[in-house]
């Protein structure tokens, strides 16, 4: 494994210093700008609607923001008062609660979705589109739908089905106790097929020699999945995590729909609280430093799952 | 190729670093100063309403109206979704609309976000005929007026007339009545078909824009509690554990938790889920401002229902009053244009054109002492309302900013009907810190 990955990598880097590099790599690439040039349609669309107002929102974290009177420059007052804050650091701890239950719940469906869908034939098509529904139907349309679903009385739908166990009927989305969950769970059904389509492209990867080699060797059904599956699909792994973690990181349009944080902050997230600080209350200044703050979690998780991927695979 | 990842971070470290010179640098810029007026200068004006529904219709026929009686031209933009963060972003640009219509509780964020101009009430024709209690609540803390009042509105209550026969009861006069009008709409199946699914009251109890808070203050002021209190140097206090707040409360949590007469999922509706339940025929009484009558009417049928004033509560009748406001927008070319429009709004004439239709009015109730609702509307559940509203209604307090004290109430009486197992006290305890933290930062908190 850790042979096919290494390989891109490293011809090149020993290719540029050879002596005739210079020459070489002029002639082949021609003018310095060029690559510039093709590359400045996305680059100003970047700039100017992604980094600007990213820069923005940085410097809009240390200070009072007035747009018409002028902003103030209050230093770190805003990120003093987000982090004292008992509000903020509930969310954060749902928030990570959340996007770790998300994401593991998502991949564990996902890869089990797509152990049953591999394969080629006609039908399975059909059963991989009917699998990615949930992926492509609107998320407002997907809350309603589960709202409708988590009914809390008896004649709900899911309490219904849970009530031929002899459980219920629970108040879910409605319960400080289940509400998290309950998100959770909706944010499973809506991630796990778009896992599953990952894992699928990952499955038709991994070499069908080594199955026949294991089957020969009388690995059960189980030590296959164990032995050459697993491993096989490391890197899809890690590629899913950070989605999937940055994805959770950034959870706001279930929470909002379904329950805005309620009942007793019990599902409030980071995003809902910085929406409702700097857009419902006007206070872009506290917003923004809670914004500033997530950006710089994602940002530490996504560069230290690729520290640990390239440790282990170098 | 740990380098390649440490180059990155020195990227977005520089970054940064940019950002907060230039966030230090280019903060402390004051506000435009009066603006060069032009009295033939055409007004921008905009209304947080629906693009394209009925309430924009409304608008363009005040407009309109407004234009051939004095000749001034006027351009009407409707927005509804975001509608702050749009005007923040004009304000940004130091180009403000010259009239903005909207909520008379968004008096404090615009005063102290300097984007409205203190209205010189002597400039304005006919401010003397406006309503006193509509006039309060366009004056914010410092005592000066940023507003002018256009419209009112406040909360009656809404119950189901054939489910009053079924159970054999009368609308209810006080709160014990009003528990005990819930308990019967609950179990004894006025509906009528054999299934225990029907409930007393429809409360809109989501933390969303804080309606939970919005929903109790007819409860909360009715029994002489409050959400904040003001004092005698002009600042305020919380006051949501005072003897009269937790008896509002443990009361109104009562009716979910031991009683179970609201409708279930109440902690996660806001008020489309909530008015559904009662148009379907799931709760029988609603307490609700006019402006969902003709939705009503058409939904569920005139018949159906009746409109009484709120059931006296402990202390009295108050219920929650609310309105629209022309704000005067800072910067405006056109100062004696944005006075002319408020004192055509407000005018009899304004007020009637702003009544007028079956859908496409504006006005709920006329803030004009001189207009009687009932020449242009004479169906006499808005008289009951105008009644109402004269009589009982209260606005909420022009603080600073509102909305955060609205938020928190919201959170604490969301948390309290969803969870039957918490500490009515000790979360009003928790509450009252957390309103002690707002006010402050507000400044307006008393030692």
């Amino acid at each position: 494994m850790s042979v096919r990955e290494a390989a891109p990598v490293t011809v090149p880097a020993h290719a540029a210093p050879a002596p005739t590099g210079q020459l070489q790599r002029s002639r082949r690439s021609g003018q310095w700008w060029v690559p510039w040039l093709f590359l400045a349609p996305a680059l100003v669309l970047f700039v100017y609607f992604k980094f600007i107002p990213m820069a923005q929102a940085i410097g809009m974290s240390v200070q009072e923001v007035r747009p018409y009177l002028g902003n103030t420059w209050v230093g770190g007052a805003n990120y003093t008062e987000i982090l004292s804050s008992e509000g903020f650091r509930s969310a954060a701890w749902n928030t990570v609660v959340l996007a770790v239950g998300q994401t593991f719940g998502s991949m564990v469906l996902g890869f089990c979705l797509a152990l049953l869908v591999e394969g080629q034939t006609r039908k399975l098509t059909f059963i991989r589109s009917a699998a990615f529904l949930p992926v492509v139907v609107p998320l407002a349309v997907v809350a309603e739908l589960w709202r409708i679903m988590y009914h809390p009385t008896g004649d709900g739908l899911i309490n219904q089905l849970i009530g031929l166990v002899g459980l219920g009927p629970s108040g879910f989305i409605n319960d400080p106790h289940t509400s998290l969950a309950s998100i959770a769970v909706t944010g499973i059904w809506r991630g796990a097929p778009y896992d599953m389509m990952i894992f699928l492209a990952g499955l038709a990867g991994i070499d069908r020699g080594l199955y026949e080699a294991a089957t020969v060797d009388g690995a059960s059904t189980w030590k296959r999945i164990l032995h050459v599956t697993l491993p096989g699909l490391r890197p899809v792994f890690a590629i899913l995590f950070v989605l999937a973690a940055v994805r959770g990181f950034r959870t706001f349009t279930e929470v909002f729909l379904l329950t805005n944080g309620g009942p007793n902050g019990s599902t409030e997230v980071v995003m809902t609280l910085i929406y409702k600080l700097g857009l419902e209350q006007s206070r872009l200044g506290v917003g923004s430093a809670g914004a500033v703050l997530l950006f710089a979690a994602t940002l530490v998780l996504t560069v230290c799952v690729q520290l640990l991927r390239r440790r282990r695979s170098a | 190729m740990t380098v390649s990842i440490i180059r990155s971070f020195k990227t977005v470290a520089a970054g940064v670093g940019i950002a907060l010179t230039l966030a230090a640098c280019g903060s402390g810029g004051a506000g435009a100063g009066k603006a060069e007026q032009d009295p033939s200068a055409p007004l921008e004006l905009w209304a947080r309403t629906t693009p394209g529904g009925d309430g924009e219709k409304g608008m363009k026929k005040l407009a309109a109206a407004f234009e051939a009686a004095t000749g001034k031209k006027v351009e009407v933009t409707a927005i509804f979704d975001d509608f702050e963060t749009k005007l923040s972003q004009r304000a940004a640009q130091k180009d403000l609309p010259d009239i903005v219509m909207n909520d008379s509780s968004q008096l404090g964020t615009m005063v102290s976000q300097g984007i409205v101009r203190e209205v010189d009430l002597s400039a304005i024709k006919g401010s003397d005929q406006l309503l006193e209690p509509a006039l309060a609540a366009a004056r914010a803390t410092d005592g000066k007026t940023y507003g002018v009042p256009y419209s009112a509105q406040a909360s009656a209550l809404l119950i189901r007339k054939d489910w009053l026969k079924k159970v054999n009861l009368t609308a209810p006069t006080n709160w014990d009545q009003m528990v005990a009008l819930a308990k019967a709409f609950t179990t004894q199946d006025p509906d009528g078909n054999g299934k225990a699914d029907t409930y007393g009251l429809a409360v809109p109890a989501s933390t969303k824009r804080g309606y939970a808070s919005w929903y109790f203050s007819n409860f909360l002021w009715a029994a002489g509690g409050d959400f904040i209190a003001k004092q005698a140097d002009g600042k305020y206090k919380p006051a949501m554990s005072t003897a009269e707040t937790v008896a509002a409360t443990r009361w109104f949590r009562d009716l979910a938790c031991t009683s179970k007469v609201i409708q279930p999922g109440a902690a996660t509706m806001d008020t489309p889920p909530t008015n559904e339940t009662f148009e379907a025929g799931k709760t029988g009484m609603y307490v609700v401002g006019p402006y969902l009558m003709p939705r009503f009417d058409s939904s569920l049928g005139k018949d159906k229902y009746d409109v009484v004033a709120m059931p006296k509560g402990p202390k009295d009748s108050t219920v929650l009053a609310e309105g629209g406001s022309v704000y005067l927008m800072a910067g405006s070319k056109n100062e004696a244009g944005q006075n002319a429009f408020a004192g055509y709004a407000i005018s009899a004439e304004g007020q009637k054109i702003g009544m007028e239709g079956e859908k496409a009015f504006i006005v709920q109730l006329p803030v004009n002492k001189t207009v009687d609702i009932a020449t242009v509307r004479p169906d006499p559940r808005w008289k009951l309302y105008a009644d109402v509203y004269r009589e009982h209604g209260r606005y909420a307090p022009s603080i600073p900013n509102w909305t955060p004290v609205r938020q928190s109430t919201a959170d604490t009486v969301n948390a309290l009907i969803a969870d039957c197992g918490l500490d009515v006290d000790a979360e009003l305890k928790k509450l009252d810190q957390k309103l002690t933290d707002t006010l402050s930062q507000q400044g307006i908190s008393a030692s």
